[in-house]
């Protein structure tokens, strides 16, 4: 009896700042790749947003999983054991849009939610925060074009063959480039992401191009293809970058000696709290629809100095959404 | 002559790498020359550097391979980086560094293999995950960047040659002297011949294989310092490429993959073609597919053509 007094004491104390439909439900994040600056963000930002929401109580776990591997059968084990474990929600970055959908449809068949971000599923019991990759690429040339009325041409970084995210950006540089035709992809390497791999990729294609005005990338490619131009003694053309800290601090640096002025674009690191947020109103039971769209996080000359001081050297620009931010997002997919 | 030249193995490796460059060339009409040579020289030098380690592996004889490599280089890149943390002269440190970070991780593969008996593909593959888990929690993948006069010297040259290439061809020119002219080289081949009759024959097989993965992973680890320093900072995943690009050039320059050859010159021709291959199919805009099965397939018609030369002579 007291004791039922004493947890009824507590219940009430606490009510004011939890939200009591969740504060016993478990999370946890299915992840399918670590072995990057971004993705190391991303779980930073996951830890930070569950540790706060598991002290203040409203939820009672989140925590995340990374497979070894990048493999699509790891990760539906992984899934799998997530359902027998009991967690309410799984909030998943899929290393394939299709492979998973099967250990999707079991986790859903067995009540719980998923949440796919990032690298998402096309399950349709699951819900999609999904990045608008295409708009990515297409925003890129957009942009060189009013910096570069004339035209000219251009380079593209591309990321790792054969992943859905490097045809989507690729497609949308593609169709930037129809529909400004006063540019032309002479010359199309593949970077991997990898500022390394963009380095050796384009100082082997370099001496067989022409001039180039502009270069379309695709995130954790604009330091090391810089670094190609310098090496070849080409002048620098305008690279868009990807919000790494590495890109922003040269380009900040650039722009102190030469007034260079160019645009990064990447998504967040951070969509991974906002993911969270997600899963965490669909278990309150909010009405939320099933395809929900991130923001891009741009990065201009005007907001260069702020973002560059507020990104962990070495790391990824980023932003932690709030609860608010997330019911922000699924207001505007209604 | 002629005919001795043909004879050995590592010359097809050359021969492709000058039939790339030359249909580059082709393709530019002759420009920008020097600047490819330039550049497949800076690239090839780090392809080489860990193919030489790799090389040195599997002439231990069959099974004997090192798939640690990428993970060895994250981890000498990492942690050498992290300790220099952008300091000036503080580069002799960094490379101590690297350099312990690889004989800690050869030392822990020749454990595995050693004590646990594991086959060396089992033992370096799973030791490959400790190195990345460990460079993974050392910086959680942060790239600091390299003190300015370490990373002016791994982007800059010397009477047009690329340092990083001086660096690779003194490795080179080491590793052939120990292997043509030290007794420890031919300990090295007598093991990859016949392990068995190297050991009645009194050689100290454990201690030539305890040595040779400690070497690999040495290589491994300055490649990684190198890598991370010439392209501005270590990344978690900056050696992934290195891991079939190590087995590749050792395959293409002529060494033999059931163990007991080496050759270092092939290893050098292979490094050079692997890159150019990778330009010359860029310049020509074809995409991803058929590049990689471009490259796949002239990495065999290479293979064939070495392999049944040595089987004639």
């Amino acid at each position: 009896m007291k004791s039922l007094l004493l947890s009824a004491a507590a219940i009430a104390m606490a009510a004011p700042a939890v939200f009591a439909d969740t504060s016993d439900k478990r999370i946890a994040l299915s992840n399918n790749y670590a072995g990057n600056s971004w993705r190391q963000a991303m779980l930073q930002s996951w830890e930070d947003v569950s540790e706060s929401a598991v002290s203040s109580g409203t939820v009672a776990a989140a925590d995340a999983f990374t497979t070894s591997e990048n493999q699509a059968t790891e990760q539906a084990a992984q899934i799998q054991n997530m359902i027998l474990q009991g967690y309410d929600a799984i909030v998943v970055n899929a290393a394939s849009p299709t492979a998973l959908n099967g250990a999707i449809k079991e986790a859903c068949d067995a009540g719980l939610t998923v949440v796919s971000f990032d690298g998402i599923v096309t399950e349709p019991c699951a819900w999609r925060i999904a990045v608008d990759f295409a708009e990515m690429g297409r925003l890129q040339v957009e942009y060189l074009a009013s910096r570069i009325p004339d035209g000219g041409n251009l380079l593209e970084l591309r990321g790792l063959a054969g992943v859905f995210v490097d045809d989507e950006i690729s497609a949308g540089i593609h169709k930037g480039v129809e529909e400004n035709p006063q540019f032309e992809i002479v010359g199309s390497v593949h970077g991997d992401w990898a500022q390394d791999v963009a380095q050796k990729a384009v100082a082997g294609i370099l001496p067989s191009l022409p001039e180039i005005v502009g270069v379309a990338t695709q995130g954790g490619d604009g330091y090391g293809t810089a670094q190609a131009f310098a090496a070849a003694g080409r002048d620098t053309p305008l690279i868009v970058l990807g919000n790494r800290q590495d890109e922003m601090a040269w380009w900040a640096e650039q722009h102190a000696e030469t007034g260079y002025e160019t645009l990064s674009v990447s998504i967040a690191p951070g969509v991974a709290s906002l993911a969270f947020w997600v899963a965490q109103q669909v278990l309150d039971g909010a009405d939320v629809p099933k395809d929900l769209n991130v923001p891009f996080l741009k990065v201009t000359q005007d907001t260069l100095e702020e973002t560059l001081a507020a990104t962990p050297e070495g790391s990824v620009a980023t932003t932690d959404y709030s609860l608010d931010d997330a019911k922000a997002v699924i207001a505007e997919a209604k | 002559m002629l005919s001795t030249v043909i004879s050995r193995p590592w010359i097809w490796s050359w021969v492709a790498a000058a039939a790339a460059f030359v249909m580059v060339m082709a393709l530019t009409q002759g420009r920008g020359a020097g600047e490819l040579a330039y550049a497949a020289l800076s690239f090839g030098a780090f392809a080489a550097i860990v193919g030489l380690g790799q090389m040195l592996v599997i002439t231990l004889g069959p099974g004997n391979v090192d798939l640690s490599i990428p993970a060895v280089m994250t981890l000498a890149g990492t942690l050498s980086l992290k300790v220099m943390g952008s300091d000036p002269n503080t580069a002799a440190l960094g490379l101590l560094i690297a350099v312990a970070a690889g004989v800690g991780a050869g030392l822990a593969n020749f454990a595995l293999i050693y004590l646990l008996r594991l086959p060396p593909i089992i033992a370096t593959l799973s030791a490959s995950l400790v190195f990345q888990s460990i460079a993974i929690w050392s910086n959680r993948g942060l790239r600091i960047k390299p003190p300015a006069g370490l990373a002016d010297f791994a982007t800059g040259r010397t009477a047009g040659v690329p340092n990083v290439a001086l660096v690779g061809i003194a490795l080179s020119v080491i590793v052939w002297l120990v292997l043509e002219r030290a007794t420890f080289g031919r300990w090295l081949l007598a093991s990859g011949q016949n392990l068995r009759a190297a050991r009645l024959a009194g050689i100290p097989v454990e201690l030539v294989r305890a040595t040779t993965y400690v070497t690999v992973a040495v290589f491994a680890s300055i490649a990684g310092y190198l890598l991370a320093s010439f392209s501005g900072g270590a990344a978690l995943n900056m050696g992934q490429e290195y891991l079939l690009t190590s087995i590749a050039v050792v395959v293409i320059g002529g060494t033999s993959i059931a163990g007991g050859f080496s050759n270092v010159p092939g290893v050098w021709g292979a490094s050079l073609f692997m890159f150019l291959v990778v330009s010359m199919l860029n310049s020509y805009g074809l995409g991803a597919g058929v590049r990689m099965m471009l490259t796949g397939l002239i990495i065999i018609g290479i293979v064939v053509a070495a392999s049944t030369r040595r089987i004639r002579t």
